[in-house]
């Protein structure tokens, strides 16, 4: 290896990089812009959607209402966006759209009433129905309101307590903060955003790096230039690796940006708040940095066996799909950040950075992922220089597809068409 | 001059008068999937001469581009050998690529570099020493009269143009050996006679090169050696007056059909 070689090689291979449009929108724009915009136009949605809904009124009806709870009538017209009907066919008319929601009042019979006026209620509603839906969730915040303050009032007329009358109650409490629940959330999205982007960042360098030389013809004027394949192969290879990681890490940033203003703002009363630790960062950067090696490592490979840029696509774009497909391991809940899937390549490194989102450090799974990774890393790696051995490769005569090549010469290494360059 | 001899050179100029090319039985087969075994190139020999113009003529497939991929190492030989300025083509790949310059119709430019950075980057990377590389790139420029030009992008130039600038990072490392594989293909005739000058003014310089072409009136008007090459294997090899006399045929083109449809 000549270090000297490999740089200008790699300063060449950026600088064209950086003038491809092409490259700079798939590799830099689109991870800045893409997620922050589809967010943008989610909030944006879910904003007006909102407002749409402030705006509907919902038509109810009340069945049997005791005297004793004319009261809660009042509250029900009193609230905004809530209008009382009268039905003969109430049923019917939920179902036909005419009334959004019946509340009927029961007498409860078998249960002593310790409180005076004691009295049920069954909401009838149609799921299916936006309107209906809203109605229910209008209604039930009335209701909830109204049964705390009947409860408090009938307890202190007994002289016990509200948990007293009321029996065995249910109090929820969540001990985490809103930063912790921030990076709860972020821990979801952001490590299948960061390994799609750092696919997605490898794909167009990658082509060009091999299948666009081919198609421009400055493969062969590179073949016979006085440095070794090896430094070519090399430089290639850290140019790529360095525009996946460059949009792994672009994007992730401009998601933190994204939810930090839009969510928060969305999640108002939440109050949740959307940041990493200092800490996790390096974590994240190394787990970024080993999936971009890897992503490269690859495509670049498979790249190499296109002649054109249009084969390059086709070919690289099934290995995206495998690329990303183990994501969908680390959505189950259930999924935990173990040694055995420590050894998982990809699954492991998405479930690294979810950890040190959440600022959890697990350093054994974390070992294993780093020394799995870099063996993965190694292997493609000693794949690709294997292949640039074969002449009929760096000439561009070999005909065959990657699996082909695969079992001709490296299972079999019967060397079919190609001797090996010097 | 495209080069001053004092100039340094990222190879070194033959010591000895031993002659800058050497070729001995030089071999190349193909295993083909479908065609079966092709021999490509078969025992070729021959010598080129400091200062000289050495030219392969051939037609389409006759082994031409093999044997100088060979020689430029993108692929090596089955059998034989071959030395360029003394660096074997298989034992020393590096020191060979160091000492010439390749120029083919399928060589092409970096699009999305300038013509300034094209013939820096392939200074630099041919080894050319690099507190000289600035100097070298700037007399390149003038010489090959690429000034007004040479910050604009490769891709966004003439074909002519483009034609200078290639020609340009050939020599950007002043190798003394210059190979030019069909150089003129796919060009009109006025870059044509571009390129046949800078090989001329090469040849002036002291540079060995070997050229291949399939057009008879380049070989005449630019080789001082002639080899004929068909089917892999040279059937003569000499001056074009050599030739005549031994064929007894004037025109190239008569040499040619004479040799390759009944060799001598």
């Amino acid at each position: 290896m000549n270090w000297k070689d490999i740089r200008t090689l790699y300063v060449r291979e950026v600088r064209s990089a950086l003038r491809e449009r092409g490259i700079v929108v798939n590799s830099i724009i689109i991870p800045i812009v893409l997620y922050p915009l589809l967010m943008w136009l989610i909030f944006t949605g879910l904003t007006y959607v909102s407002g749409q809904t402030a705006g509907l009124t919902s038509y109810v009806m009340l069945r049997n209402l005791p005297e004793a709870h004319l009261a809660l009538q009042r509250a029900i017209e009193a609230e905004p966006g809530i209008d009382l009907e009268d039905s003969a066919t109430p049923e019917a008319d939920i179902r036909n759209g005419e009334l959004d929601l019946i509340i009927d009042f029961v007498q409860v019979q078998d249960a002593p009433a310790l409180a005076e006026g004691n009295v049920g209620a069954r909401v009838t509603y149609d799921a299916s129905r936006d309107r209906s839906a809203t109605a229910r969730a209008r209604v039930k915040r009335v209701i909830d309101r109204y049964r705390d303050q009947f409860i408090e009032r009938e307890a202190g007329k007994l002289g016990i307590s509200k948990t007293q009358l009321q029996g065995f109650r249910v109090d929820e409490m969540n001990v985490s903060t809103n930063s912790e629940m921030g990076r709860f959330v972020l821990a979801l999205l952001l490590p299948v955003m960061m390994v799609v982007m750092l696919a997605m960042g490898a794909i167009y360098p990658a082509i060009d790096a091999t299948a666009g030389e081919r198609e421009t013809g400055t493969w062969e004027t590179m073949m016979t230039a006085a440095t070794s394949r090896a430094n070519i192969l090399a430089a290639k290879y850290l140019y790529v690796a360095t525009m996946s990681f460059v949009a792994g890490c672009l994007n992730v940033t401009a998601m933190m940006f994204t939810m930090r203003s839009n969510l928060t703002t969305l999640g108002g009363a939440s109050g949740l708040t959307f940041s990493v630790q200092l800490e996790s960062i390096p974590v994240i950067f190394l787990g970024a940095a080993l999936l971009a090696l890897f992503v490269s490592a690859g495509m670049l490979i498979l790249a190499s066996f296109a002649r054109t840029f249009r084969e390059g696509q086709s070919l690289v774009s099934p290995f995206m799909i495998v690329f990303i497909l183990p994501l969908m391991f680390i959505q189950s809940p259930s999924q935990e950040y173990t040694s055995k899937v420590a050894f998982i390549p990809i699954v492991n490194v998405a479930m690294m950075f979810r950890q040190a989102i959440v600022g959890r450090y697990e350093w054994t799974p974390i070992a294993i992922t780093i020394a799995v990774e870099l063996v993965c890393v190694i292997a493609a790696l000693k794949l690709a220089a294997t292949i640039v051995e074969y002449e009929d490769f760096i000439t561009g005569s070999y005909n065959g597809t990657f699996l082909k090549f695969v079992r001709q010469r490296i299972l079999r290494r019967d060397g079919q068409g190609g001797a090996v360059a010097s | 001059m495209l080069a001053e001899h004092s100039e340094p050179s990222a190879s070194s100029a033959p010591a000895a008068k031993a002659a800058p090319v050497v070729v001995r039985n030089l071999t190349k087969t193909f295993l083909d999937e479908s065609r079966g075994t092709i021999h490509a190139v078969d025992g070729v020999s021959f010598e080129c001469r400091e200062g000289e113009v050495f030219g392969l003529l051939g037609a389409n497939g006759a082994g031409k581009t093999t044997t100088l991929r060979m020689l430029s190492t993108i692929i090596s030989p089955t059998s034989g050998s071959a030395q360029l300025l003394g660096h074997d083509i298989v034992k020393d790949p590096a020191g060979v690529r160091r000492s010439l310059g390749f120029y083919s119709a399928s060589t092409a430019l970096y699009p999305r570099l300038t013509a300034r950075e094209t013939i820096e980057f392939f200074a630099r990377i041919n080894q050319y020493p690099e507190d000289k590389v600035k100097a070298r790139v700037e007399a390149l420029i003038a010489r090959f009269g690429i000034s007004k030009y040479a910050d604009v992008r490769v891709e966004k130039l003439s074909s002519g143009m483009k034609q200078k600038v290639s020609i340009a990072r050939t020599v950007a490392h002043n190798p003394f050996i210059l190979i030019f594989d069909e150089p003129t293909v796919g060009l009109d005739v006025l870059n044509a006679i571009e390129v046949q000058e800078a090989i001329h003014e090469l040849r002036n310089d002291g540079r060995t090169i070997i050229f291949s072409t399939h057009i008879m009136s380049e070989a005449e008007k630019l080789c001082d050696r002639i080899a004929i090459i068909h089917n892999g294997r040279i059937l003569a090899c000499d001056t074009l007056e050599g030739l005549r006399a031994t064929t007894g045929q004037h025109y190239l083109e008569d040499i040619f059909v004479q040799y390759v449809k009944s060799p001598v």
